[in-house]
This record gives structure tokens, C-alpha cells and sequence, in this order.
């Protein structure tokens, strides 16, 4: 295998290469960082070109691209408090108070090391251990995932701030809207338009809860916010700190390999678990949500952790787990190559080459990181009262384009007057957006199997695999409520 | 706030579950008797939902108001300016978004969004950079137009309007 | 501001630029209604690349997934009638209509620009199942009813009706004989079998082929005219008598908005001509295990053909009141 490596690593070190990868990580950190934009629409324009590019450089660039825009998603969440990409929602948590502390270079430098950490371990899961977790995904059925959705969704608890209640609200209220649009059977749930058939995409609910509170607030409060721009003072991880948030870094990053590698799971499921793991079991929990450098860790090391491990099933299974890998899908078969079994028999030299220009490709993202920090953290000296209006337009060009739809920016803005009024009430948006997202898997998981077990609900703990998941729920459950029961008795 | 907050989420979920699950949820009968339909999901939660909006109202009637406030809450940033002007700056903003909406369709997505990005502009009370202002609102949307429509292909509605004028 | 307007209005002047020239006068957009990197897609791209050498002007990809193909095909249709926004339709345009009473589109609102390609069908099983062949397989169905499984898009979707019709042909119910477990995609069927979540399954060729070069999956039988060039052993629904299943068959062709001028509708005949003899078009269209049926069929008359052939199966089966 070693002397397989060494040939493919001389294939690949090419300039030509090296240039392509630089190129898609750039672009993907940009068009990731400018919310409205997403990875799924840098992967997609960049898919014709790869028609007349080599099988291995194409893949490449296309795996540049969504590393890289995964990354990007944090700087927009950090610096405006706008994940660029919904797996960065988390990271918005921490990194937005972080900024309005001045320490937005301390916030992106940490999500950096993180997200560059993660891809690293990612990279080499998928290089060492593909075939184990290949075939972990593969038994991983309805009723499993059901179970890890509902472990999922207890990060719901961790990101509901002050009141454990008004998270559940916004839980609630994510988990119905998600329902609008064609059920997993055809039929249509609350299509009071003929628009509405098509349900509310992950983007303009993402951006509109987001973005466009933060412009209603300075619009109608006009606070001392609007006009002072953020003083950026402290820059640096201190060493302390790297060390503190080591664990959840590492932990970030194994639960991002695991999720990306089970087909239709994804880096935001990834993410809200991470950073729902390290919320409870750090030292500093109480500090979540306020700034904690140690809650950036968690997220983004989980969310680039998926980036090599979707690869996964790609590869080795020839199932695409999302729509970006499932563009890259496109790419290997225009060039004639078909992921799967069969790949790594016939074509694995391709699949090496591949693997040695993922792991170039994550110390480029570092680079890359690094080169674009200084021109992102001038964007948090533009007041507020400016960026915020910016924000927008970007914004509803960005949601247009995704599906040349009106409705979608409608969406968009709907969702904004929303958010905004969730606001006033002070319900959290984040619990909103975790259970928006996860909400489809766990109602279709969930029908599916009972759909398989002929209505019989003791198929939900059929399998080990359910019972580490419910176990695991159950246990943060009864911390959560001890937790609380704590704060209302102090 | 307590109370009134728990009264609207309680009858939000009230209404989705008593008014919009029967008409707009439909039960297809080719679904097996075995396999939850579609409603089972949507009613579940709203009921959940309800629950918990009680559960709120009755929490705000029994107990001190929460102790630790934030410093991003509304009351906090509020600063004493009276509810009616506050109303009225939420209403300016949701006319300027229904406004870009409607007027997407005569006279175009960049016309359209380059008159809502002045409007916000103005509302955040930006108007002391008149400059940077209209600089801004001119050349942003433009650029972003070109952008799309050369890279994406998007091709942004052009409105009535301009089909009027024989454009 | 004044600047600003005429600014604004030369950038307008510049996109809806006269329409009376010749057709094509600026960049076709050529609508997918599934998201990208699917079978549709690739098609879609397919044709993009291989027209794209005929016509003065360049053809884009746009993709608008959302209600199995209908937000997209809504959007086509209601498109101004100038042959700049065209629709790669797929069986769901003729289907999704005849089984619901309120389309969002109808099946004959467009106009019928020609047919592209037909996509053979394969009814598998994983490589541990008993059944050896399709007869074996409905036996075991009619002994333990609605004990198997089978993965499928949805009830009323194309890769349902493969199985519900082989189920009507061998004279059970075909909604209750086997449990309909919905999944979304592809990928995501193949993996449910895969992982031996359900029994059996009938989808696209296109991804099952991987998993059935590599042993894991076993085909039974293929839903397609002739037998598929790369399984030449597996016999086709018609070869084993069954009747409904023998005419179902995934297809894609090019649609425009109704009305098209004349003058389009000749340009279209001339480039499918010549697309259809194109090395791109051919060998791409093979990569993808799908037959080119350019100018094998009068578009209309087939649409028609498809659209009352699964009206008459919804409402045989009961999906229609």
C-alpha cells in the first residue's frame, strides 16, 4: 500500500494540481464566507468546467471547493453572526460574542486550527478505515438513525440559553415548519400555495433567521451598536487555551468522521453534536454561548471532519450522501470512472491520488485560511448599520440564484420578520434551525421503520446500535434536568 | 411578557392543529393502515408545542420573572424610545420587504433591490453618509447582478415594466 | 439616482435583448427539475454539451429540484414562450399528472420538442436473498403477504409503479402484497438494500449497475424493450409475460413552454438530428446505461401514450377517487 501511495503521491505533485486545489480553496473559502452563498453552489458552478479537466484534478477541485466552503461558513457566522453554511450555526454561538469582544482574530484563527484538524483526522480515516465504516454506514438502518437523531436533537438543550422551556418552544416551532412541503409518501403538508409544495429550503430559513434579525434589530431599535464599528484587539490562540479546547477538538473531530461517513447525515448534524458533547462536558460549560474559544473548537472541527469521511460511501459504496457528493458523483461518472466496490479493483491508482491530494488539500486550506484572515477581520470594522443592509442584498442575490426562485427569497424574508419576532419573545434561534434541519431525518427514519415493522414500535430498540443511541439520549436528558433543577433551586 | 408570550405559542400551535392539520394536511388513503400518516408528525409536535406554551403562561403567573437578563435582549437595547416609534420602524420595515416582493415583478429584481437596499440603508439611519450611501446602493447591487448572471447563468427577473416598454 | 436609472434600464436592455432576431438570440437555459449530479442532471448535461456544438449560442444547465420534478416543470412552462427556457422532462411530467387530480402542471402543458433517451429499469435483490428469479420473488410475496419490503421513491413515482405493476401482472394487490418503504434518491435506495433493510427493489439502472458489477446485488429482471447490452443474461418484464410491468420505462426528453414560435420548433429538429448521431451524445448517454431515442419517437403521440397509460394504473390500484 505504502509503495502504491508513493507512486500516486508522484502523480499528483504536479504544479498544475497543486494550482487547481489552491484555486478551490480560495473560491470556497470567499463563497462561503459571503452568506447567500453556499458550498453546494461553488461545487455546482464549478461542475461544467470539470467536464474538461482530467478525472483526478476535477474531483480534486471539487473536494477544494466544499473543504473550503465549509471553513468559509464559520468567518460570515463569526463576523456577522450569518453562518455561511448551515453546519456553521453553532460556531455562530460563540464566535459572534467573541467578535463584539474584539477578539475576532482569536474566534477565526481557532476556528481554523479546528476545521483544519478536523479535515486532517478526516482525511486519514478515509485513507486507513474506509472499508470498516463503509460497512458501519451500511447497517446503519431507519431505526438506527431515528435513534441518533433523537441524540442529535438533545443539543437542543445546550443552545437554548436562559430557559430550557423556550428552547423546546423553538424546537417545536423548527420541527413543524420543516414538515411544509411533500411528505416522504407525496403528499403535500400545508401547501396553501402552489409554491409551498416545495416546502422551505435549508438556506433562506438558515439565512432569514440569521441575517435578517440582526437588520430588523438596528432598524427598529437603532442601539449603540449600529454606528460603532468592533475595535479588533486580541488576535492570538494562546496556547492555554489551545490546550483546554484539545479535547473537544479531538472529540469535534471523531464525531465528525463517524456522521460524515453514514449516507445522509451531514456536517450540520455533526456540528450541533459536537457542540452539544463538549457544552455539556467541559469544564467551562457555563461560559457556552457567551464566547467560549472552546465551543468554536467543537463545531468546526466536527463540520471539516466530514468533509473526507462523506468520501466514504462515495467511494466505497458509490452512494452520495448529499448533494455535494452527489455532484461529485456526476464528475467521476462523466470521465467513465463509477465509485463503488468495483473502484477501488479497477482504478486504484485514481483512488490513491485522490487521497494523497485530499491531504495536500488540508494544509492548503490552513494556508489559505491564514492568507484570507487579515482582509475578513477588516469586514468587522464596517459598522453594523452599513454591513447589515449589504448583508441583505447579498442575500436575497445569493437565495435567488440557488434555485432561480422567487419564492425562495419570499421564504427569505418571511423567515426574517419571523426570527425577528422570535426575538422579541426571546425565543432562541438556534434550537429552531437544529431541529429545522434534523427534523425531516427523524420523522422519515422514524415512519420508515414503522413502516418496515408493520407498525410495531419495539423496532426503534431492535439493535445494539439503537441502544447506545437511546442510552446515550436518556443520559443527557437526566443531566439537563438536573442541571436545571440545580439553577432553580440556587 | 411571560404571560402574553405563553398565550401567542400556545395559540399559534392551537390553530396549526385545529384549522390548517385538517384542511392542509390530507390523509391519502393509499398509505397501509400500519404506516403513520402525514399528519401523525405535525400533530404530535403541535400538540407538544401547546403543552409547552401553557407550561410557559403558567410558569410567568407562578414565578419571579428570570433573573439574569441578556445583554443582546430587546429590553436591554430598547433604551427608553417609546413603543409607538419602535411599532412604526417595524412596520416601515416589513412595507420596504413587501414592497421589493411587489415590485420584483414590474420593475425588475435589480431596480427593485437596489431601492430596498437605500430603504434599509436609510432605516438604519445611515443618511450622514449620504455618499457611501448611494454609492453603495448603486454599485452593490449591480456588481452582484453581473456576477450571477455571467458565472450562475441566473437570469433575474426582468419585471413587467420593461417587457411594457418593449425592451 | 438619475444615472442610476438608465444605468439600470441599459442592463435591462442588455438581458431581454429583441426577441424578434434569430432564435437563439442570447444563452438557453435548459431547466433540470432534480438536483444536480443526478441521472436527470447528468442527461441534462449530456445534451447541454452535445447541442451546445449546433446552436450559435451557449446552453446552461439550471437546476430546480422540489415536489418530484414539478417546481421546475412549473417554472418551464409558464415561461415566456421564446425557446430561451427549455425543460429536460423525465416519465414524472406525464406521471406525476396522472395520478394526482389537481397537477401543478398537466402533462400536455408544454410544447413536445422530442424525445432524448429511454433509462431501463432493474428489478434487484441483495446478493444473500433467496430469490434467484422475478417469478421466485412473487412467489415468496404471495406466501407471506406484506411481509417483504421494497424501497422505492414514493407510492405514485416511477420506481413504485415498476413493482406495483409486476404485483398487479402476478394478480396480488399491488399496494398491499409488499410494504412500500419510501426513500429519497438513488443513492439512498441502493443503500437500504444494500444494507438489507428491505427485500427488493426496482429503480434505474444507473444505480444499481455499480453495486451489480461488484456481486452485492442480484438482478432479477430489467424493464426495458430489449435486453440491457451489460446484463445480457437477465431477461426483460416483456420476455416473462408480464403485461403492465413490460410497458413501464424511465425516459427523458426536451420540452418547452407552450406556443413555440414555428421558427424554434424547426431549430430543435435540425439540432436533435444532429445531436443524435454526435460521438458526445452517444458515449455519454452509454456511460449512463441509457439507450439515445432521439427522433425513434413523435414526442406528443408518446407523452399522450405514457400519460393515459398511468391514469389508467392509478386508477386500476386506487389512487384516484
Amino acid at each position: 500500500m505504502l509503495n502504491d501511495l508513493l507512486t500516486a503521491f508522484q502523480a499528483v505533485a504536479t504544479v498544475e494540481n497543486f494550482l487547481i486545489m489552491a484555486a478551490g480553496i480560495w473560491g470556497g473559502v470567499i463563497i462561503g464566507a459571503i452568506p447567500g452563498m453556499t458550498g453546494t453552489m461553488a461545487v455546482t458552478l464549478a461542475l461544467p468546467f470539470t467536464f474538461y479537466m482530467e478525472p483526478i484534478p476535477s474531483i480534486l477541485l471539487l473536494v477544494a471547493l466544499y473543504k473550503g466552503s465549509t471553513y468559509g461558513g464559520s468567518v460570515s457566522a463569526i463576523l456577522i453572526k450569518t453562518p455561511g453554511t448551515a453546519s456553521a450555526a453553532c460556531t455562530t454561538l460563540d464566535g459572534y460574542p467573541l467578535a463584539r469582544q474584539g477578539k475576532a482574530g482569536k474566534a477565526l484563527n481557532m476556528a481554523l486550527y479546528s476545521s483544519c484538524t478536523g479535515d486532517f483526522i478526516s482525511n486519514i480515516s478515509l485513507i486507513f478505515i474506509a472499508a470498516p465504516l463503509a460497512m458501519l454506514a451500511l447497517r446503519i438502518g431507519p431505526p438506527e438513525y431515528f435513534m441518533l437523531m433523537v441524540f442529535a436533537l438533545t443539543t437542543v438543550a445546550g443552545v437554548s440559553g436562559r430557559s430550557l422551556l423556550l428552547g423546546l418552544v423553538a424546537a417545536c416551532l423548527g420541527l413543524l415548519l420543516a414538515t411544509v412541503g411533500e411528505d416522504m409518501y407525496g403528499s403535500f403538508r400545508f401547501d396553501m400555495t402552489v409554491e409551498m409544495r416545495d416546502g422551505l429550503s435549508v438556506a433562506p430559513v438558515l439565512i432569514g433567521l440569521f441575517a435578517i434579525p440582526e437588520l430588523l434589530k438596528l432598524v427598529v431599535f437603532r442601539h449603540a451598536g449600529a454606528k460603532t464599528a468592533l475595535e479588533l484587539g486580541d488576535n492570538r490562540v494562546t496556547r492555554a487555551e489551545l490546550r483546554r479546547s484539545l479535547k473537544s477538538l479531538f472529540k469535534g473531530s471523531l464525531i465528525g468522521v463517524v456522521m460524515g461517513a453514514i449516507p445522509g447525515i451531514g456536517p450540520s448534524a455533526a456540528a450541533f453534536s459536537s457542540y452539544g458533547e463538549a457544552q455539556r462536558t467541559s469544564k467551562n460549560h457555563a461560559n457556552f454561548g457567551k464566547g467560549e474559544i472552546e465551543g468554536i473548537a467543537a463545531s468546526e472541527s466536527a463540520n471539516n471532519g466530514c468533509c473526507g469521511s462523506t468520501m466514504i460511501p462515495l467511494l466505497a459504496l458509490g452512494i452520495p450522501g448529499d448533494v455535494i457528493t452527489g455532484v461529485m458523483l456526476g464528475a467521476f461518472m462523466i470521465h467513465g470512472l463509477t465509485p463503488g466496490p468495483m473502484l477501488f479493483e479497477e482504478n486504484l491508482n485514481e483512488v490513491y491520488m485522490l487521497f494523497i491530494g485530499m491531504l495536500f488539500s488540508s494544509i492548503m486550506l490552513f494556508g489559505a485560511g491564514k492568507a484570507t484572515m487579515r482582509f475578513f477581520t477588516h469586514i468587522s470594522r464596517i459598522p453594523p448599520g452599513l454591513m447589515a443592509p449589504i448583508v441583505l442584498i447579498l442575500c436575497l442575490f445569493g437565495i435567488f440564484a440557488i434555485a432561480n426562485s422567487m419564492y425562495d427569497v419570499i421564504v427569505l424574508l418571511a423567515m426574517g420578520v419571523f426570527g425577528f419576532l422570535m426575538f422579541l419573545f426571546a425565543i432562541p434561534a438556534a434550537p429552531f434551525l437544529i431541529a429545522f434541519i434534523l427534523g425531516p431525518m427523524l420523522e422519515e427514519n422514524l415512519r420508515r421503520a414503522l413502516a418496515i415493522s408493520r407498525g410495531d414500535p419495539s423496532i426503534l430498540v431492535s439493535s445494539p446500535i439503537t441502544w447506545l443511541f437511546a442510552a446515550l439520549a436518556v443520559f443527557v436528558v437526566a443531566v439537563t434536568i438536573r442541571r436545571q433543577l440545580k439553577k432553580a433551586s440556587a | 411578557m411571560g404571560l402574553v408570550r405563553g398565550i401567542t405559542v400556545t395559540a399559534f400551535f392551537g390553530i396549526v392543529l385545529f384549522v390548517l392539520i385538517p384542511v392542509y394536511v390530507p390523509r391519502p388513503n393509499f398509505i397501509p393502515g400500519f404506516a403513520p400518516p402525514p399528519d401523525m408528525w405535525p400533530r404530535a409536535i403541535s400538540i407538544l408545542g401547546m403543552g409547552l406554551g401553557l407550561l410557559l403562561a403558567a410558569l410567568s403567573l407562578s414565578r419571579k420573572p428570570q433573573a439574569d437578563t441578556d445583554p443582546e435582549d430587546a429590553g436591554a437595547i430598547r433604551d427608553g424610545t417609546p413603543l409607538g416609534t419602535l411599532v412604526l420602524r417595524f412596520v416601515y420595515a416589513v412595507l420596504a420587504f413587501a414592497g421589493f416582493i411587489v415590485a420584483v415583478h414590474f420593475v425588475g429584481f435589480i431596480v427593485a433591490s437596489i431601492a430596498l437596499l437605500f430603504a434599509m440603508l436609510l432605516l438604519t439611519g445611515q443618511w450622514q453618509r449620504k455618499g457611501t450611501v448611494v454609492l453603495v446602493a448603486l454599485i452593490l447591487p449591480l456588481v452582484l447582478y453581473l456576477f450571477f448572471s455571467s458565472a450562475l447563468n441566473t437570469r433575474f427577473p426582468a419585471g413587467s415594466l420593461a417587457t411594457i416598454l418593449g425592451l | 439616482m438619475k444615472r442610476a436609472l438608465s444605468l439600470a434600464a441599459a442592463t435591462l436592455l442588455v438581458t431581454c435583448a429583441a426577441q424578434a432576431q434569430d432564435y437563439p438570440s442570447e444563452s438557453i437555459t435548459l431547466v433540470v427539475p432534480y438536483g444536480p449530479g443526478g441521472a436527470s442532471d447528468l442527461a441534462g448535461r449530456a445534451l447541454t454539451e452535445a447541442a451546445g456544438n449546433f446552436l450559435d449560442e451557449p446552453m446552461t444547465v439550471a437546476n430546480t429540484p422540489g415536489s418530484g420534478g414539478m417546481t421546475g416543470a412549473r417554472k418551464v412552462s409558464t415561461a415566456d414562450p421564446d425557446g430561451h427556457t427549455l425543460l429536460l422532462a423525465r416519465v414524472g411530467m406525464a406521471l406525476l399528472p396522472a395520478v394526482t387530480n389537481d397537477p401543478s402542471v398537466d402533462w400536455d402543458e408544454y410544447t413536445f420538442l422530442g424525445s432524448l433517451e429511454a433509462t431501463p429499469m432493474i428489478l434487484a435483490v441483495a446478493e444473500d436473498s433467496p430469490y434467484e428469479s422475478a417469478e421466485e420473488l412473487l412467489e415468496g410475496i404471495e406466501n407471506n403477504p406484506g411481509e417483504l419490503s421494497y424501497a422505492a421513491s414514493g407510492a405514485t413515482a416511477i420506481d413504485g409503479f415498476t413493482v406495483q405493476t409486476l404485483l398487479s401482472d402476478a394478480g396480488m394487490d399491488p399496494l398491499s402484497a409488499a410494504t412500500l418503504v419510501p426513500y429519497k434518491g438513488g443513492g439512498a435506495l441502493a443503500s437500504a438494500l444494500l444494507g438489507g433493510h428491505v427485500d427488493f427493489l426496482a429503480i434505474s439502472a444507473a444505480s444499481l449497475m455499480p453495486h451489480i458489477e461488484s456481486g452485492d446485488m442480484r438482478p432479477l429482471m430489467v424493464y426495458s424493450p430489449e435486453r440491457m447490452e451489460a446484463l445480457p443474461e437477465v431477461p426483460t418484464a416483456e420476455e416473462q409475460g408480464y403485461e403492465l410491468a413490460g410497458q413501464v420505462i424511465g425516459w427523458s426528453a426536451l420540452y418547452g413552454p407552450p406556443d413555440l414560435p414555428e421558427a424554434v420548433v424547426d431549430t430543435w429538429d435540425e439540432v436533435l438530428d444532429q445531436v443524435a448521431d454526435s460521438e458526445t451524445w452517444l458515449s455519454r448517454a452509454e456511460d449512463r446505461g441509457s439507450i439515445s431515442t432521439i427522433g425513434d419517437v413523435d414526442m406528443t403521440t408518446y407523452a399522450e401514450e405514457q400519460y393515459n397509460f398511468y391514469r389508467e394504473l392509478a386508477e386500476k390500484f386506487g389512487y384516484l377517487q
